[in-house]
């Protein structure tokens, strides 16, 4: 049953992943990226991972979801007209081909690898508060990580003042600068 | 409900391992962090400046300052007692301080080359400074970093700072198209290393590399993780056959920005690369890892030949050092063993990053003062109008070529010397014929700066900046101190 539920989930995820990139309509693509963080939720909750799958749900499919439509909404992006044009070109038959030996190469890594690899457990009874636990996950982030734990802050500071620079009006008078 | 919080709190004092507050408020963690909180201190110091009305004049004295206090606890691991700290995924020593100052130096290179050096960008300048520095941060946590996790969030660290970078100059096409590109490119770069450390992870139950057992080494899982971490790795160092994206990046970037990322960048991905290929590779890598350095010589040598624009010719010679280097990394499953690997990869780096660093250094100050892309034909007969530059670039040229006298030469001359002692007799024999290929087109630029006549309607200004000349001659300097004295350098490291 588990199995089945995981095949289906994963099936799904790389169906609704492939949906954000060709669909049309920026709101379908949104949509479809909440169908894969739903799918992706699923699979952690399958594995044992309940505190991710919760904080997935959460995050991604609350607070981001709900940035990325406000911020096509703002925008009015919601014109597929303008995006014809590059597709063409995008899609044609060496791009896709290129695509799909790269992928069908990384999934025969992996398959490979782990049918060869002696450490594959079998299933086992999962713990009934889920393997991360946030005892555990806490322990984990403020011991050993906490250097790379601050440093994502400082990634996130980053980030953000790399979406101002790309982001703002261009020759836009400094505010403050002339005053 | 208090009382559940209560018991909430308790637990988490338990989970505070004995003696981990001991541990993180210890002098030894201070130490093994000091760079990097200086260079983190110093970015909250550079938001502050932009906001607060008045401070934007300290800016520059921010970043001077803050590079100098890193420098300064950098300084103080160099001869310390090695330092493994948080349960062993960061290291503080003599190498990651050399490479942390090695940054810090590259950083300082690019930032001054930068001055002045933005037009329509100039509202900018702030988050300029503030995207550099959270970059040089990056590099510092890369190079400390033993664990696959750490060096990831370094890695961004370093990565999302450089495609804005890369961007900046939003007004040209180029710059926009070269920023797009490596977005793309490292994202899925990125990506490929997640998979790797989740495969390496599977097999081995650890991300740390002090806590992998040797006997798992050999298993599929980790050897096809490994594989994964080393294809992403080489992207960013920009080694075949994931090199395609650096001549199109180096030319369309900003040229501070260029020199920042030919020197810095590839710097930091090397000094992870040696400690993650002594962790993670098996001893059978050997060939194939030497194979795919002389091909990547080969391509990088070749292809730099073709080329006119100099930014796309040192491109393509940072190609071909990141093939010799990579010799280094071959050998290092040989006898030598990683530290003397890593010896001969800090100094080849040094001499580089000096080396380069200058190189594009004097191609971003011809290309702001003359405001057009800088060719072999724009350069020709600089020798008499402008004799300062034209020596340095020419001298610049020579180290990169590796003729003796210069840190090039002994750069070359420890990595060959590295093979040889592990058996790669005939890869060595093989790349030191590419080098000497190499020095056709190093040569080519030095006849076109001395012996050519000045092409009619391309006026060459004959003023040089200052503070730019100040720089490069600062890089020559360093060039011929470390082909000259190298024994200073080369003793710290013991």
């Amino acid at each position: 049953m588990a199995n089945a539920l995981f095949y289906l989930m994963a099936l799904l995820s790389v169906a609704s992943a492939l949906g954000v990139v060709l669909a049309k309509n920026p709101i379908q693509c949104v949509l479809s990226l909440l169908g894969s963080f739903f799918c992706l939720a699923t699979i952690y909750l399958l594995a044992g991972f309940q505190f991710i799958a919760a904080a997935q749900i959460l995050v991604y499919g609350g607070a981001i979801m709900v940035l990325f439509l406000f911020v096509i909404m703002l925008l009015n992006l919601g014109d597929p007209g303008t995006a014809d044009k590059t597709d063409a070109r995008m899609f044609s038959r060496p791009n896709v081909a290129a695509v799909v030996v790269v992928a069908a190469l990384l999934l025969g890594v992996a398959v490979y690898a782990v049918k060869l690899s002696p450490v594959v457990h079998a299933a086992q009874e999962l713990p009934e508060r889920g393997i991360d636990t946030v005892h555990g996950l806490a322990g984990e982030m403020f011991g050993r990580y906490l250097l790379p734990f601050e440093a994502v802050s400082l990634l996130l500071l980053a980030t953000a003042i790399a979406v101002v620079v790309l982001a703002k009006r261009e020759r836009s008078p400094k505010r403050g600068a002339k005053s | 409900m208090i009382a559940a919080m209560i018991q909430a709190s308790t637990t988490t004092a338990d989970i505070m391992k004995a003696g981990l507050m001991e541990e993180i408020f210890s002098e030894r963690t201070l130490q093994a962090t000091g760079p990097f909180m200086a260079l983190s201190f110093g970015i909250l110091l550079l938001v502050l400046a932009e906001i607060v009305p008045g401070l934007q004049l300290l800016r520059k004295l921010i970043f001077i300052a803050t590079l100098g206090v890193a420098g300064w606890c950098a300084w103080k691991t160099i001869g310390a007692p090695e330092a493994w700290v948080f349960e062993d995924t960061y290291v503080a020593n003599s190498t990651t301080g050399w490479w942390t100052m090695l940054f810090l130096a590259a950083t300082f290179i690019a930032w001054l080359f930068g001055q002045r050096y933005y037009k329509a960008e100039s509202a900018l300048e702030g988050e300029h400074d503030l995207l550099m520095m959270s970059a040089c941060a990056g590099m510092v946590l890369m190079a400390g970093s033993r664990d696959l996790l750490v060096f990831f969030v370094g890695l961004e660290l370093l990565s999302v700072p450089l495609y804005t970078l890369s961007a900046f100059q939003r007004s040209r096409r180029e710059s926009v198209e070269a920023g797009l590109k490596y977005f793309v490119l490292g994202a899925f770069a990125a990506a490929t290393y997640l998979f790797g450390s989740a495969l390496v992870y599977a097999g081995t139950g650890t991300l740390t590399f002090k806590a992998i057992n040797p006997a798992d080494l050999g298993g599929p899982l980790v050897i096809a993780g490994a594989a994964l971490i080393a294809a992403s790795l080489f992207f960013k160092v920009s080694v075949f056959p994931f090199h395609m994206w650096v001549p199109d990046v180096y030319q369309g970037a900003p040229a501070p920005v260029t020199t920042f990322m030919a020197t810095g960048t590839k710097a930091a991905a090397f000094a992870f690369l040696v400690p993650a290929a002594a962790a993670l590779l098996p001893y059978e890598s050997k060939h194939l890892a030497a194979v795919i350095a002389l091909v990547t010589m080969a391509v990088g040598n070749f292809g730099a030949l073709v080329q006119t624009d100099l930014k796309r010719l040192l491109a393509y010679s940072g190609v071909a050092h990141a093939g010799t280097l990579l010799l280094a990394i071959a050998a290092l499953q040989g006898e030598p063993g990683p530290d003397a690997a890593m010896r001969a990869v800090l100094f080849y780096m040094a001499a580089y990053v000096f080396t380069a660093g200058g190189a594009f250094g004097l191609v971003t100050m011809l290309e702001s003062q003359t405001g057009r892309a800088v060719t072999i034909d724009s350069i020709k007969g600089l020798a008499a109008k402008r004799p300062g530059i034209a020596a340095a670039l020419a001298l610049f040229m020579l180290s990169l070529g590796g003729i003796p006298a210069t840190g090039g030469f002994l750069g070359k001359y420890l990595v060959f010397s590295l093979a040889v002692r592990s058996d790669l007799l005939v890869v060595a024999l093989i790349g030191i014929v590419l080098s000497v290929v190499a020095l056709a087109y190093y040569l080519r630029v030095i006849v076109a700066l001395y012996m050519q006549p000045e092409m009619d309607g391309k006026p060459v200004p004959t003023q040089a900046r200052a503070l730019s000349g100040l720089v490069a001659f600062a890089c020559a300097v360093m060039v011929l101190a470390l082909g000259l004295v190298p024994a200073w350098f080369l003793d710290s490291l013991r």
